[in-house]
């Protein structure tokens, strides 16, 4: 493919696109970032990968999306430090029991061998786990996680590989059309590009606007922490409580450290600037969940963006004739990114995917369309 | 091994309490610090590295760095140079990293931040942070200090010497009783002080500063103060060579902790690494702790420190070795012996130069770098200067930052000495005063004075290249 395609971000969405483009025979293919590739939300993720969702779509892009992340590491000849350490949804009422069975029927029926456990297993599993507020637990063995540094200096290594130009500490300035073309205007000159994508992420809206289309893509800001270095092994699985603030932690793979949030955003915003109140949030639900925990000094805590979107599903696909999106994933991006870059490159190259994008459609919420929302943590 | 006797320094010590290293039974004296303590009981050995088991030791000795980490009663991880010992403590080298206890019953209560209010809250109670204290409870503000370590004076507490300069600078007075001096001042003003309390995080909210504090590594306390101060004073360089990580290898500041703070003798025999101010008068002090130096090395054709300090330590017959560097420490656990070796034009080792020495202890003084941690995450403009050594917030001539109502003073501005740290200190406070609404024409003299002092103590060769620093950071 001779068309010249300019992808505004390098993270992981730009990137990973970038990369399954190339693969795809596109031959000029350049990535801007304004800061460094990494900067936006994917440095920022609470790193879990899961096809744990409440709906049909979700969980079959995340059933496909676990598949390529197993083999990903190779893939890219980078290390990726996944590895499926599971989920674990820990259910504290008869509503919420009630609304995983179902979860878990659903899931089963895509054969995602997801079950319901006891307190017990909950607790063999995760040892430190207080589980005297527990009814249960939704758990999947082949839910997951990343290093998400990693993963993108592997996507970033490959595309340059394949020829992909990365562009970083490049701004988009501005966007015009010239000669029937879009250019794309940055400190470091001019890109024209015959096909131009938006995976600006938490910046979203701010590229939509240069190309004058609607955007249902807006900034909140989520933040996260990580503890010091502990054993490893010990809370192997993302362990989830929405009664306890929202909270999900795990150990990372690399020190054992504990990464994980709650539930307490802001926005939209631009602002991303770390507050105490959510450390206090974090330290009142994290050592409730795991006692041992009230120990345990925070050594980080940093603000990032959801890019949201009003149904929590991302947006994907052409906005306007050579104007695509790939944004919005409202908090799961990271974790979807293997198939919902590999079938956005297919429909660009390729004109179809087999994958459900129609779900994804950016044009949806235009139509009165809203999906069930997607299942959210964070 | 404890100091009895000492020509400068006389050591209160408190009543024996006993606590437990790794199951064995410690003896201590009360006010020392678990890593003072434990020095003192001939323990050097801390803890192993994570990944080699190598042997760990102090380094800082001031809760600035990581190497003196342990277990303390169940809390992984404690700065134990800083946290002073309790009868019955237990305290662990944990093998690789905590594990999280399995059965802890969760928090009955969550215990909320103790909140506090304030006009200026200084962060740090060095000569810088207590000077600004002073001048600015002085104009009617009230003022909060905090400091991480036990006791308040910064630096000054180990400094035995006496200060150069003009007598109204203190000229002619030992740090420590400097140090005595204005810790004297503020208490009798009536400034409310929280030591063994570290400043965590710094919010500039509008018109209001929040600042997040844990004392004690335990208890979490929340400050809104109008204005913030942040006089974080600096912390040591490190030198990588061979045997680097070895117990026995300290910071020059380190050393002087063990002697002059708490009367704690550093070893036998102690090669000092840089030729500066810090290294010369190190060397001092420790001849008259009764400790033997072999050599002082330093890597530039010449002594970098004061001329009359080196004369000091030449008369006493220690070599200053110009044009050296140290190329290895051996020993099997802890230092026994370090090779030094000259240097040629293009800073290369020259073969066949290696001496070697029996030594206990390698004293690094080659240089410090500002903590300017809080300023950069308050979200202060920070610029790399040489000339300050390292990242420095930039700062207007009152030595507010670019966030309205942040100041900075002392060694966070950039490197310097203690005297420039008190003069920046009362411009900081005066300043600070001024924007809280206080003060006269009075106090405007008294600003412009200290700006004159300021500058006539620049006047030297090193002040100059400071001042070229700060024409780079000046807005």
């Amino acid at each position: 493919m001779k068309e010249r395609v300019v992808i505004v971000g390098g993270g992981i969405m730009g990137l990973a696109t970038a990369y399954h483009l190339a693969r795809l025979g596109a031959e000029n293919v350049t990535v801007l970032e304004r800061r460094f590739a990494g900067y936006g939300a994917t440095f920022r993720t609470g790193t879990g990968i899961r096809e744990s969702f409440g709906d049909e779509t979700n969980i079959w892009m995340m059933r496909e999306s676990i598949k390529m992340w197993k083999a990903l590491e190779e893939e890219l000849g980078h290390p990726t430090e996944y590895r499926q350490t599971g989920y674990m949804f820990l259910l504290h009422t008869e509503e919420e029991m009630e609304s995983f069975r179902r979860n878990v029927s659903l899931q089963n029926s895509l054969s995602v061998p997801s079950r319901i456990i006891s307190p017990e297993e909950a607790k063999e599993i995760v040892p430190p786990l207080n589980i005297e507020d527990v009814l249960g637990a939704a758990y999947n063995p082949e839910d997951g996680k990343a290093n998400p540094f990693l993963v993108l200096q592997g996507y970033k290594k490959a595309s340059l590989k394949m020829g992909v130009k990365i562009h970083e500490y490049s701004p988009v300035e501005g966007i015009v059309e010239r000669g029937g073309k879009r250019v794309v205007k940055t400190p470091r000159g001019e890109f024209e590009a015959d096909i131009l994508i938006n995976a600006a992420g938490g910046w979203s809206k701010l590229i939509d606007r240069m190309v004058a289309v609607p955007s249902h893509v807006e900034p909140y800001k989520h933040q996260a922490i990580k503890t010091e270095a502990l054993e490893r092994g010990q809370i192997n699985p993302m362990v989830v409580s929405f009664k306890h603030g929202g909270a999900y932690l795990t150990q990372d793979i690399a020190d054992g450290g504990v990464i994980g949030g709650v539930a307490l955003a802001e926005g939209p915003t631009f602002d991303m600037n770390p507050t105490l109140e959510y450390a206090i949030e974090v330290s009142r639900h994290f050592t409730w969940l795991i006692p041992a925990l009230k120990y345990v000094h925070i050594v980080r805590q940093w603000a990032g963006f959801y890019a949201t979107t009003p149904d929590k599903n991302p947006v994907i696909g052409e906005v306007a004739p050579g104007y695509y999106i790939i944004s919005g994933f409202s908090g799961h991006g990271f974790m979807m990114s293997p198939m919902a870059t590999k079938s956005l490159a297919e429909l660009i190259v390729e004109g179809g995917t087999s994958a459900p994008l129609d779900f994804y459609d950016p044009h949806r919420f235009e139509r009165g369309e809203f999906r069930e929302a997607a299942i959210q943590m964070g | 091994m404890r100091i009895e006797r000492h020509p400068i320094l006389t050591f209160r010590r408190g009543r024996r309490v006993k606590f437990f290293f790794n199951g064995r039974e410690v003896e201590a004296r009360e006010g020392e610090t678990i890593a003072m303590a434990l020095y003192a009981a001939g323990i050097r050995d801390l803890s192993k590295s994570q990944k080699f088991h190598r042997p760990r030791g102090l380094f800082c000795a001031i809760g600035k760095c990581s190497s003196c980490l342990l277990t303390v009663d169940g809390i992984p991880n404690v700065r134990t140079c800083i946290i002073p010992v309790k009868e019955g403590m237990r305290v662990e080298a944990s093998e690789g990293n905590p594990r999280l206890a399995d059965n802890v019953p969760p928090p009955k209560k969550f215990m909320e931040p103790e909140t506090h209010r304030t006009d200026l809250l200084v962060i740090g109670g060095g000569p810088a942070g207590l000077q600004a204290a002073i001048h600015a409870a002085d104009m009617g503000a009230r003022v909060t200090v905090l400091d991480e370590a036990p006791m308040l004076g910064g630096q000054l507490v180990k400094q035995t010497h006496k200060f150069f300069g003009k007598r109204q600078l203190h000229a002619g007075v030992r740090g420590i009783k400097i140090a005595e001096m204005l810790i004297e001042e503020v208490r009798r003003r009536g400034i409310e002080i929280f030591s063994r309390t570290s400043a965590v995080g710094l919010f500039p909210s509008g018109e209001e500063k929040v600042v997040d504090a844990v004392e004690a590594e335990r208890y979490l306390h929340r400050f809104t103060a109008r204005a913030v101060l942040v006089a974080t004073g600096a912390m040591e360089r490190y030198l990588p060579f061979p045997g680097a990580d070895l117990p026995g290898v300290y910071g020059a500041g380190a050393v002087q902790t063990l002697m002059n703070t708490y009367g704690i003798l550093p070893g036998e025999r102690v090669l000092i690494v840089g030729a500066g101010n810090v290294g010369l008068i190190l060397a001092y002090q420790l001849m008259q702790a009764g400790v033997k130096v072999p050599a002082v090395v330093e890597a530039l054709p010449r002594v970098g420190g004061y001329f009359v300090h080196a004369a000091k330590i030449r008369r006493q017959g220690v070599p200053i070795l110009t044009r050296h560097t140290i190329v290895r420490a051996a020993g099997s656990g802890r230092v026994e012996q370090a090779t030094v070796a000259e240097l040629d034009e293009r800073w290369s080792v020259i073969e066949g130069t290696e001496k070697t020495y029996d030594v206990d202890v390698v004293a690094l003084s080659v240089g410090l770098r500002p903590s300017v941690e809080l300023l950069q995450q308050a979200g202060c403009s920070m610029r790399f200067v040489r000339e300050l050594a390292g990242l420095v917030p930039l700062r207007d001539r009152n030595m507010q930052t670019t966030v309205e109502g942040i100041y900075v003073a002392g060694d966070a501005s950039g490197i310097e000495e203690a005297t420039t740290a008190m003069l920046e200190g009362t411009i900081a406070g005066i300043s600070a005063g001024f924007y809280l609404g206080h003060g006269d024409e009075k106090w405007q003299e008294r600003l412009e004075r200290a700006r004159a002092e300021l500058e006539e103590f620049r006047d030297g060769p090193i002040g100059r290249e400071v001042k070229k620093g700060i024409e780079r950071v000046l807005i």
